[in-house]
């Protein structure tokens, strides 16, 4: 009588009421991973072997969960047997009490027989019914913490520890017979207060016996043993007969017992067993972990790439920059197509020197635009130039290699004046996009160029200066 | 899969290219600034389905000094039969040299085999400069496909389409930041055209994103409901001894409690944020969010949470009818049916008339100081008895959901879940408020649900997250 389907459900009723503290994303994983082993190495999984792959990987293999929930039933069940034992001894030697001035009635053994019977029926029948007299004194005697699951078993677990009680209470009973027909004379006899005759108690006793007449014919009484074994309360001790004939009642005695308070023990509990099982899969199938952790199974499990963290090697966005005056300067140089279609008027004078490189100019014209703007600086005491870039396009390396190329071709007392500008030129640049530019100067690591904004036409005073 | 398509983001620096990944890729880890040259590296962000790669996105840096390499290129090539040779060349002979570390960082992937998918930012004015770029991608001969992506509020989408047009196969708009996830499925059969060997992987890749979606949608309905079962039926206890009861005032241990209360509540729902956040894998999100407040001894929340989140009585008790027909259809059952339905009907206005006059305030029996025994006194606060209670909770945790599962993964702003303005809740169906209320009331006598329970459950939050989702969408 093993727990093995009972044993499986608790273990993976456990196993899902932990994982309930898992990220589902972690879930899926482990258990697809498990499913396209299993696929790899022609496995089916089912639930049992899930848990031992669980149980194997940390290192708990053989060791169960449901060991604890099921110790309770286990003292049940012993407690069963053990009253079982103890009451079958104390019923058969109450039954079989004899002191030599009467007979052992086998009527009254035969109502206690089958009275076990229709004890066992009734306890099948609440098995299958499902209902639970008992569970107040179970619940006040047990953890009122137990598994809901296992809760939901205690019809089945009840029938099978009772009849498992009645079986030992059969075995002990039949034993006892056995050994008092060893040790004593004992003298059976058949007596009721229904006025019953021979012939009516012999067909009784024959058709009780008619299971095993073929097996032990000694078994079945014939009628001069019904015959001449009844004895009535005025004849009470007196013996007539054969003394001999009195004992050979045990035979069939031993057979009762046998057939009407241990088969049918024995039988009905194999049947709890059985029945605790099918509940136990049942609950299995119907288990809501199950359908889950097949869904987890049989669903790809999806990785989005999202593994990469750089999120905190961000760029060094400080700076310690200033904006600049706009230094006085005849010469403009518009990079990257900045200041098209026109300059704003503040950079665009009568005499300015406007020059054109970056974006859609080649190199050669950026070095063509470079020796131009050298010649002019040359003749000039504070040669400084005002370089135009579009505010909200990020500086790259081409103007950083201009910018070299041109402190190394001008003047060296040349200055250049960065200056971005929005996409109507007649506004300041955000804050952010200031910002970039301001960097990209201090990247550059001179003096020669710095970051300033055009003197901005007369602003409407209600106009709000985006930041 | 061997060749599942690569595709390689590039552009300009600091137009989006790394928000767009970030979003493809559900990767809310990787560094998005205002700063030009913010990716360094190239960085592949493969999709895979049971560690089978169905498609890599490879984030670049932008092109530094696109008109030298392209000089470069000019000067190397015979024709263009030997174009995107040349470009290999150009890679193989600069990736020691720091001035083009970008530039061999962007075409390396695009030499080996990758697709193109260019990345310019549709709220600023087209540009000439970006012309030299795109003649570099179109020399590799790689299937290359444009996307106008808005950083800012001008567009200028048109006059990029036209410009973009003349360099690439495909031109697509796609906001980063806003993009709904149907757009994110679209953008990727997308990338599928581009090359017919591309399109089944691609095409069974969305199908994954879109069941990957469905699923989460269940179990964040599942982590809400359990986050309200634990909130619902948690109870604050303390024991004291004779000394410490003498210590302590009733009133300063009842205000012990009801803190202590109150904090876990407020833990339990910080942690239900987190774990739905997790399940759409946003894991640095900076969350503003008004916690549980209460002004006086018996109101759970603010006002304005209960205007914001609360359901009116009228909803109330509709829920509350269900839930008391079930208890009144014991007594048909007990009846053989002779009742006629009369049980169902009794306890269902037994159950309405109860909700809708008890429903929403949080009843005395919250709190219970028992009397001083065997020299010890326990006092208890909670379950709390307010069905308005769960009700709040269950709105703020739809109203965070509802935003986790909108976001997008290149979005870096501040959450910000301010209270709803209507009692979304009221379009529910029938059925699933009373599976709610049940639920409640099943916390607030502190009875375990079992399996079936919590999936009901769970499927009427489901329920509810479905409207909750039409009701945006109604109102946006």
């Amino acid at each position: 009588m093993t727990d093995t389907a009972i044993r499986l459900l608790l273990e993976f009723d456990d196993q899902v009421r932990r994982d309930r503290e898992q990220p589902p994303t972690f879930l899926h994983r482990r258990d697809r991973k498990y499913a396209m082993d299993c696929h790899k190495r022609g496995i089916t999984p089912s639930p049992r072997h899930w848990l031992a792959h669980l149980a194997r990987l940390s290192g708990q293999a053989g060791k169960s969960s449901a060991d604890a929930a099921l110790g309770t039933w286990r003292h049940i069940m012993m407690g069963f047997i053990l009253a079982g034992s103890a009451f079958g001894v104390v019923t058969m030697l109450g039954l079989l009490f004899y002191e030599g001035g009467q007979r052992i009635n086998v009527t009254v053994i035969l109502a206690v027989a089958f009275l076990q019977l229709l004890l066992a029926g009734v306890t099948t029948l609440q098995a299958f019914a499902g209902w639970q007299p008992w569970r107040p004194l179970l619940t006040r005697f047990s953890d009122q913490r137990s598994n809901a699951v296992l809760r939901k078993l205690q019809p089945q677990l009840m029938a099978r520890a009772a009849h498992v009680g009645g079986l030992a209470f059969g075995t002990c009973g039949l034993l006892t017979l056995l050994v008092m027909v060893v040790v004593q004379d004992l003298a059976f006899g058949w007596s009721t207060t229904l006025n019953t005759d021979s012939h009516r108690f012999l067909g009784l006793v024959q058709a009780i016996s008619a299971p095993w007449h073929w097996l032990w014919p000694t078994a079945v009484p014939d009628a001069s043993l019904v015959e001449t074994t009844r004895f009535f309360r005025a004849q009470a001790g007196a013996i007539t007969l054969n003394p001999a004939r009195l004992g050979d009642w045990w035979p069939f005695v031993a057979m009762v017992w046998a057939f009407y308070v241990l088969l049918p023990r024995l039988v009905l509990a194999i049947i709890a067993d059985g029945h605790l099982r099918f509940r136990a899969s049942r609950l299995l199938k119907r288990h809501p972990g199950l359908t889950a952790w097949q869904y987890r199974m049989e669903t790809p499990a999806l990785e989005t790439g999202n593994a990469h963290n750089d999120a905190e090697h961000q760029p060094d966005t400080s700076t310690n920059s200033q904006l600049k005056p706009l230094p006085e300067s005849d010469t403009v140089i518009c990079w990257a197509g900045a200041g098209e279609p026109e300059l704003p008027d503040a950079l665009n004078g009568p005499d300015t020197l406007v020059l054109r490189a970056g974006g859609r100019a080649s190199l050669q014209d950026d070095t063509i635009t470079l020796a131009k703007a050298a010649d002019h600086l040359a003749h000039i005491t504070r040669p400084a130039v005002i370089v135009v870039t579009r505010g909200w396009e990020p500086p790259t390396g081409e103007l950083q290699d201009f910018l070299q190329h041109a402190r190394e071709q001008w003047p060296r007392a040349s200055h250049v004046a960065v200056v971005p500008l929005t996409t109507s030129g007649l506004d300041e640049p955000p804050a952010h996009q200031l910002q970039q530019w301001l960097r990209f100067t201090e990247r550059l690591g001179t003096d020669f160029a710095c970051v300033s904004l055009p003197p901005l036409l007369p602003q409407n005073p209600y106009h709000q200066r985006e930041q | 899969m061997d060749n599942a398509p690569v595709f390689a983001v590039v552009g300009h620096p600091n137009k989006g290219k790394s928000s767009v990944v970030a979003t493809l890729s559900q990767n809310d880890a990787i560094a998005i600034a205002l700063e030009p040259g913010t990716t360094r590296q190239r960085q592949a962000y493969p999709l895979t389905v049971d560690g089978r790669t169905l498609y890599t996105l490879v984030d670049t840096p932008g092109f530094q000094r696109p008109r030298r390499v392209l000089e470069w290129l000019d000067a190397h090539s015979m024709s263009a039969s030997d174009r995107a040779e040349t470009v290999a060349a150009f890679v193989t002979q600069h990736r020691d040299d720091p001035r083009f570390t970008d530039e061999c960082e962007l075409l390396t992937p695009l030499v080996e085999g990758a697709g193109i998918i260019y990345v310019v930012d549709g709220s600023v004015p087209y540009s000439a400069e970006h012309e030299a770029e795109m003649t570099i991608l179109r020399w590799t001969g790689r299937p290359s496909l444009a996307l106008i992506n808005s950083i800012g509020p001008d567009d200028y989408s048109s006059a990029w389409q036209a410009a973009l047009g003349q360099f690439f196969q495909v031109v697509r708009k796609f906001d980063a930041v806003r993009a709904h996830f149907d757009q994110h499925l679209s953008l990727l059969r997308a990338f599928g055209q581009l090359e017919p060997t591309w399109e089944s992987p691609l095409e069974q890749a969305t199908g994954f994103l879109a069941d990957q979606r469905r699923q989460r949608k269940i179990q964040a309905a599942r982590l809400i409901a359990k986050a309200l079962e634990d909130m619902m039926s948690y109870q604050e206890k303390r024991t004291l001894t004779t000394n410490q009861a003498t210590e302590t005032s009733e009133q300063a241990l009842a205000e012990t409690l009801r803190r202590s209360w109150y904090q876990h509540q407020r833990r339990r729902e910080q942690t239900l944020r987190v774990s739905v956040e997790h399940l759409y894998q946003h894991k640095r999100i900076q969350r503003q969010e008004a916690e549980l407040e209460w002004h006086s001894d018996h109101d759970l929340f603010s006002e304005d949470s209960r205007r914001a989140w609360a359901v009116s009585r009228r909803y109330l008790a509709t829920a509350g009818f269900g839930a008391g027909a079930v208890g009144g259809a014991g007594i048909d059952a007990l009846t053989f049916g002779s009742s006629l339905g009369t049980g169902a009907l009794v306890g269902g206005i037994l159950g309405a008339a109860g909700s809708y006059f008890y429903g929403d305030r949080l009843a005395l029996p919250a709190l219970k100081i028992g009397a001083l025994r065997d020299g010890l006194k326990t006092a208890t606060f909670g379950p709390v008895q307010d069905s308005q209670f769960g009700y709040v909770v269950l709105g703020r945790a739809v109203d965070h959901w509802w935003h986790i599962s909108h976001r997008n993964h290149a979005g870096r702003d501040q959450l910000d879940l301010a209270p709803a303005d209507s009692h979304w809740l009221e379009n529910l169906d029938r059925k699933s408020r009373q599976d709610i209320q049940k639920a409640f009331d099943r916390c607030r006598k502190r009875k375990t649900p079992d399996d079936r329970q919590r999936v009901t459950f769970a499927a009427a939050i489901e329920q509810a997250m479905t409207v909750y989702d039409d009701w945006r969408l109604n109102r946006t």
